[in-house]
C-alpha cells in the first residue's frame, strides 16, 4: 500500500462515515452537517483523481450551495425538539439497512470481480478548457437542456412555494 | 454537421421560453391567447419533425443523432402534447394566473421527451429524462389546494430521484466497463464482466420504474389519480412513449441481443406487468386509477414487442405507441370533460353519459375497445404485431399471456361502457364541450378508426423508422 | 529587495536538502513554513487592521479613536488581544457543543485556505492553479456553513436570526460576485491568476471592466458582511448577530477570520482589476500591499460612511439590479472580445 492508496481509504471512510451519518443522526441538522461532510469528502475523492475543476465544483455547488439551502429550508419549516426531527421507525430502520446492506454486498462483488479495462491516454494538459471545448461542442444539446432544466425547476418551485396562498 | 437539423428541438426550446415571457408581459385579459400560442407552436414543431423525417445523420460524433426513429417519436410526442393543449385548455383556464407556467411546463416536459428520443449518448439523454421528470414533477404537484395532487407530487418526486439514480448508477457502471457513453459505440466496447451486468440490471431497473413496469409500478396509479387530468394523459401518453424510445435504442444499439440475453428477463417482467395491470384494473371505481392500471397494462404490451426484438416486434412497439397516443388520449378526453363538467372522476360521473352527450360516450367506448384490442380498431393491429412478434422469437407463451389478458381487459373496459349506456343518473343535463375539446375527440375517433382499417401508412412509417436496428 | 522572500525561500530549501532532506520532503515542509508564515502575517496584520479601522472610523466621526496607549492608540489592539487570550471560555448548556466548537475553527480554516492561490508577489503564490480563481471562488462560498452552524448551535433567536440573514445574503451575493469575476477571466482568457497578472502588464482590467469592478466590490462587501450590508450582526437589533453566545478566544477567531477575509478578497480585487503585483521602481510584493491597503482603506471608508440597509432591500438589490448587470456585462464583454479580435486589436 502506498501513500496515494493510504489517502484514498482515509478519505473514503470519511466520506461514507459521514454518508452513513445524515441517515443514522436522530438530530437533522447533524444530518445536514454530516452531507456536508460527505460532499467535501466526495471532492476530495475527486481532487485525488486529478479532477481539480470538478472537484472545485463539487464544493461550489455541493458544500458551499445546496447544503446551505437544505440547512436553511430545515431551520425555516422545523418546529419541534431538534432532537426528534430526524427519528426513523424501528421497522424501517431493519429493512433499510437490510437492503442497503445487500446492495452492497451484490455491487460490492461485482465491482470487485470485475477486470477493469485501463485507460491508456492521459491527461490533457489544460484540462479546463479541454472540459469546456466538450461541453459547448460534442455536448452542447445536454449543456442547453441543462440550463432549461434550471429555469423549469427555479420557476416551478416559485410557483409551487407561492402559489398555495391563492384559491384554484 | 449543420444547425438545422436540431430545429424541432431549437422551436420546442423557443415556445417554452416565450410562453414564460408572454406570461409575465401580457395583461391579464390577454393571457387568453396562451393556449393558442402553445398550439401555433406545437403545429410549426410537428411541421419541422415531418420535415425532418426520413434524414438519417449522426450530430456532434453521434452524441446526438437526427435519424428517423428518433424523429417517429417526435412526431409521437408533439402530436400527444397537441392533443393535451387542446383537450385540456378548459381545465387549464381554471388554474388561473398559474395557467401560463402551466402552458410552459407541458412545452418543456416536451422537450425533455424529445431529447431523450433523439439522444445517442446516455448522459444526453439522462439530462432529457430529467428535464421531462422534473418538469412532471410540478405539473403534478400543480393543484395546490388538492391534497392529493401535493401528495402525489412528493410521492412522483422522491420516487423519480430514486429512479434516476438507479438508472445513472447503471449508466456509470457500463461507463466503467465500456469506456464511453455514446450509445452506439458501447457494443464495440462489449466486456462480459460482473459490474457490466450489474450496471446493465440497475438501467434496466431504472428505466422500468419509468415505464412502471411491475415490480416497479405503485407509484403510478397514485400520481395519476392527484395529477391533473391533462398532466396525466400526457404523463401516461408521452412519459411511457419516451421511456420505451430511449429504452429500445439503448437495449438494442448498446446491448445486441446476441451480446447479451437480457430478453428473457424482460420477458418476465412484461408478463407480470400485464397479468397484475389488468387484474387490478378490475376492482377499480375511479376512471384516473383504471386507466392508469390500464396503462401499466398497455406497457406490458409494448414491451413483449422489444422483447421479440425482431422486425416485427419493434414495428409493434413504435406502431402501437402511436396508436396509444391517440386511443388514450381520446380516453382520457373524454374524461377530462367530464371532469370539467361534473368535478369528479368515478365511474360514477360517467352514468348515463350515453344520454347526457352521445358523443363523448360513443369516443369514450371507441377508444376504450380500441384498447383493448377489439377489431376493427388500431389497437388490434398493433397488439397483432406486438404478439406476431413475440411468436416470431419464440416466445408463444408471452403472446399467450398476453392475449389472454386482452381477453380479460375487455370486462374493465366494458364496465366504464355499460355504466355510460345502462346506468342512470339524476343530474341528466346535456354536456357539451367546448371546440377545441371537440376538435382533439374527433381527431383521435378518426386516427383511432383509420388506423385499424388502413394501418399500411402508419405502418410504412415504423417501418422506416426501425431501419437503425 | 524585489527577490527578497525569493531568495529566503531558496535558502531555506537549500538548507533543508543539505540535511539530507529529498526534493519532495523539502518542498513540502516548505509548503507548510510558507502557510505558518500565512496564519502569522494575517494575525499580525489583524491587529494593524483593528487599529486602522478604529482610527478610520474615528476620522470619519470626528472623533480621535483609540489615543491612550502607544502613539497614536497604536498598543491599544495589542491589549485588546491579550484580554481576549485570558478571557474564560464560556459555552451556554443549552448549545449544540460540538457544532458550537467546530464552527470558529472551520470558519478560519476556510479564510486561512484562500490565501493558498493569490500571488503575493512576482513567482511568490504558494500554489499556482490552473483553476485558481475558481478555487477562490467556491472556498469563499464554504464559509456560509460556517456562519449557519454558529447561529444554530448557539441556541439563541438572535444567533440564528442573524446566520439566516447572512445566508441569504452571501448566497445571493455570491452570484454576481462570481459573474463579475467572469469578465476578467473571459478577457485573460485563463482562469490561472499568474496568467491574469500576466495579461495585464500593459493595462489594467479596471479599465476594460469598470463596470464588473464595482459589481464585485458591492457583492464582495456584502460577502463580508461589512457595513451597510451588516444586517447579519446589526448590533441595534440582534445583538451581535451569529457570534451573540461567543466569548474569548473564539469569539476572536470569528473576528480574526473576518479580518483574514477582507484582506484575501481586497488582495483579490487588486489581482483581478489593478494588475496584481505589477508596478514600477516598488518590488512587487509591496505594490500588492499597497494595492490591497488602499482597497481595504475604501472598504471602511465604505462602512463608516454609509447607513445600514434594510434586508429586504438588500435582497432585491442583489437579484434586481446586481444580477442582471453583471449578466449584461458579461454579454458585453464576449461581444467587446469578438470585436476586437474582428477588428485584429488583439
Amino acid at each position: 500500500m502506498n501513500l496515494s492508496d493510504l489517502v484514498f481509504i482515509v478519505t473514503a471512510l470519511i466520506t461514507v462515515t459521514a454518508a452513513v451519518g445524515v441517515v443514522g443522526f436522530k438530530n437533522i441538522v447533524h444530518s445536514a452537517l454530516s452531507l456536508v461532510l460527505s460532499f467535501l469528502g466526495v471532492a476530495a475523492l475527486y481532487f485525488q483523481l486529478q479532477a481539480g475543476f470538478l472537484g472545485l465544483v463539487q464544493i461550489l455547488v455541493y458544500a458551499g450551495a445546496v447544503s446551505v439551502l437544505i440547512i436553511f429550508a430545515i431551520m425555516l419549516v422545523m418546529d419541534k425538539d431538534p432532537d426528534e426531527s430526524n427519528r426513523s421507525h424501528a421497522k424501517q430502520k431493519y429493512w433499510g439497512g437490510l437492503i442497503a446492506l445487500l446492495v452492497t454486498l451484490g455491487l460490492g462483488a461485482a465491482i470487485g470481480s470485475t477486470i477493469w479495462p485501463q485507460s491508456s491516454g492521459s491527461l490533457p494538459e489544460d484540462s479546463v478548457g479541454a472540459l469546456a471545448t466538450l461541453l459547448l461542442g460534442d455536448y452542447v444539446v445536454a449543456f442547453e437542456v441543462a440550463a432549461l432544466l434550471l429555469l423549469v425547476a427555479v420557476v416551478g418551485a416559485i410557483i409551487l412555494a407561492k402559489g398555495a396562498g391563492e384559491h384554484d | 454537421m449543420q444547425i438545422s437539423m436540431l430545429a424541432p428541438e431549437i422551436e420546442i426550446a423557443l415556445l417554452g421560453l416565450l410562453l414564460l415571457v408572454l406570461g409575465l408581459l401580457l395583461p391579464h385579459k390577454g393571457r387568453g391567447i396562451m393556449g393558442t400560442v402553445t398550439f401555433l407552436g406545437l403545429v410549426i414543431a410537428l411541421l419541422l419533425s415531418a420535415a425532418g423525417f426520413g434524414q438519417e445523420e449522426a450530430l456532434f460524433n453521434g452524441v446526438y443523432q437526427a435519424d428517423s426513429y428518433g424523429s417517429f417519436f417526435k412526431l409521437l410526442f408533439i402530436l400527444a402534447g397537441l392533443l393535451v393543449v387542446l383537450s385540456g385548455s378548459a381545465y387549464i383556464q381554471r388554474l388561473g394566473r398559474r395557467a401560463n407556467e402551466f402552458y410552459s411546463f407541458l412545452v418543456f416536459a416536451l422537450l425533455g421527451m424529445v431529447v431523450m428520443a433523439a439522444a445517442g449518448e446516455l448522459i444526453t439523454l439522462y439530462i432529457g429524462l430529467e428535464l421531462m421528470t422534473i418538469s412532471f414533477y410540478i405539473l403534478t404537484a400543480y393543484l395546490l389546494n388538492n391534497e392529493l395532487s401535493v401528495e402525489a407530487g412528493l410521492k412522483y418526486l422522491i420516487l423519480g430521484a430514486i429512479s434516476s439514480a438507479v438508472l445513472l448508477f447503471g449508466i456509470s457502471l457500463v461507463y466503467a466497463v465500456s469506456g464511453t457513453t455514446v450509445i452506439s459505440e458501447i457494443a464495440g466496447h462489449m466486456q462480459f464482466q460482473p459490474a457490466m451486468v450489474a450496471g446493465i440490471i440497475l438501467m434496466i431497473a431504472g428505466f422500468a420504474f419509468k415505464l412502471s413496469l411491475v415490480p416497479f409500478h405503485m407509484w403510478a396509479p397514485d400520481i395519476y389519480q392527484g395529477a391533473p387530468i391533462p398532466v396525466t394523459a400526457f404523463l401516461a401518453v408521452g412519459s411511457k412513449a419516451a421511456a420505451f424510445a430511449a429504452f429500445v435504442r439503448v437495449f438494442m444499439l448498446a446491448l445486441p441481443l446476441p451480446q447479451f440475453e437480457w430478453g428473457l428477463v424482460l420477458a418476465v417482467l412484461a408478463a407480470c406487468t400485464i397479468i397484475l395491470g389488468n387484474l387490478v384494473a378490475l376492482v377499480q371505481t375511479d376512471i384516473k386509477r383504471l386507466l392508469a392500471y390500464s396503462s401499466i397494462a398497455q406497457a406490458g404490451y409494448i414491451l413483449v414487442g422489444m422483447v421479440a426484438g425482431n422486425e416485427y416486434g419493434l414495428k409493434g412497439v413504435l406502431f402501437y405507441a402511436m396508436l396509444y397516443v391517440f386511443s388514450n388520449l381520446g380516453a382520457f378526453a373524454v374524461a377530462t370533460a367530464v371532469e370539467v363538467e361534473t368535478g369528479s372522476t368515478s365511474i360514477e360521473a360517467f352514468k348515463a353519459l350515453g344520454k347526457r352527450s352521445p358523443m363523448l360516450a360513443a369516443i369514450m367506448t371507441v377508444c376504450l375497445l380500441s384498447l383493448a384490442g377489439i377489431p376493427p380498431l388500431a389497437g388490434f393491429v398493433g397488439k397483432f404485431y406486438l404478439f406476431s412478434g413475440a411468436i416470431g422469437a419464440g416466445y408463444l407463451w408471452l403472446a399467450f399471456v398476453g392475449l389472454l389478458m386482452s381477453m380479460v381487459s375487455v370486462y374493465y373496459y366494458l364496465m366504464v361502457a355499460k355504466a355510460m349506456y345502462i346506468g342512470t343518473n339524476d343530474d341528466m343535463t346535456p354536456i357539451k364541450p367546448d371546440t377545441s375539446t371537440r376538435v382533439a375527440l374527433w381527431i383521435c375517433l378518426a386516427a383511432t378508426v383509420l388506423i385499424g382499417v388502413y394501418p399500411a401508412p402508419l405502418s410504412a412509417l415504423a417501418q422506416t423508422a426501425i431501419q437503425l436496428f | 529587495m524585489e527577490s527578497l522572500f525569493l531568495d529566503i525561500a531558496q535558502t531555506l530549501t537549500g538548507w533543508l536538502q543539505s540535511l539530507g532532506l529529498s526534493a519532495v520532503w523539502a518542498d513540502f515542509i516548505l509548503l507548510i513554513i510558507q502557510f505558518a508564515c500565512v496564519a502569522g502575517i494575517v494575525t499580525i496584520n489583524v491587529i494593524i487592521l483593528i487599529w486602522l479601522e478604529r482610527k478610520v472610523s474615528g476620522f470619519i466621526q470626528l472623533r480621535l479613536g483609540p489615543n491612550r496607549l502607544g502613539p497614536w492608540g497604536a498598543f491599544q489592539t495589542i491589549a485588546d488581544a491579550i484580554k481576549l487570550l485570558t478571557k474564560e471560555d464560556i459555552i451556554p448548556t443549552r448549545t449544540d457543543k460540538w457544532i458550537f466548537r467546530t464552527a470558529p475553527l472551520f470558519f478560519i480554516t476556510v479564510a486561512m485556505m484562500l490565501y493558498l492561490v493569490i500571488p503575493m508577489g512576482d513567482g511568490m503564490q504558494i500554489v499556482d492553479l490552473n483553476i485558481g480563481v475558481f478555487y477562490f471562488i467556491s472556498l469563499a462560498s464554504l464559509s456560509t456553513i460556517a456562519l449557519l452552524m454558529a447561529g444554530w448551535s448557539s441556541n439563541n433567536k438572535w444567533s440564528l436570526l442573524g446566520a439566516m440573514r447572512s445566508v441569504a445574503q452571501m448566497i445571493s451575493y455570491e452570484i454576481p460576485l462570481t459573474f463579475s469575476l467572469l469578465g476578467v477571466i473571459m478577457i485573460a482568457g485563463s482562469l490561472r491568476l499568474s496568467d491574469i497578472v500576466a495579461a495585464q502588464s500593459n493595462i489594467w482590467f479596471i479599465v476594460f471592466q469598470p463596470v464588473a469592478f464595482i459589481t464585485y466590490f458591492i457583492a464582495a462587501t456584502a460577502e463580508l458582511n461589512r457595513g451597510p450590508f451588516d444586517m447579519p450582526e446589526a448590533e441595534q437589533e440582534l445583538t451581535a448577530g451569529a457570534y451573540t453566545e461567543y466569548t474569548g478566544m473564539r469569539w476572536a477567531l470569528f473576528f480574526l477570520a473576518e479580518y483574514t477575509n477582507l484582506v484575501a478578497v481586497s488582495a483579490m480585487a487588486s489581482t483581478m482589476f489593478l494588475g496584481g503585483w505589477q508596478g514600477p521602481w516598488l518590488p512587487s510584493w509591496l505594490w500588492i500591499i499597497i494595492k490591497t491597503y488602499i482597497i481595504m482603506f475604501v472598504f471602511m471608508w465604505i462602512k463608516w460612511t454609509f447607513p445600514r440597509i434594510r434586508m429586504d432591500h438588500l435582497m432585491s438589490f442583489s437579484w434586481k439590479v446586481l444580477l442582471p448587470v453583471s449578466l449584461a456585462n458579461i454579454v458585453v464583454t464576449g461581444v467587446g472580445i469578438y470585436v476586437f479580435k474582428w477588428m485584429g486589436w488583439c
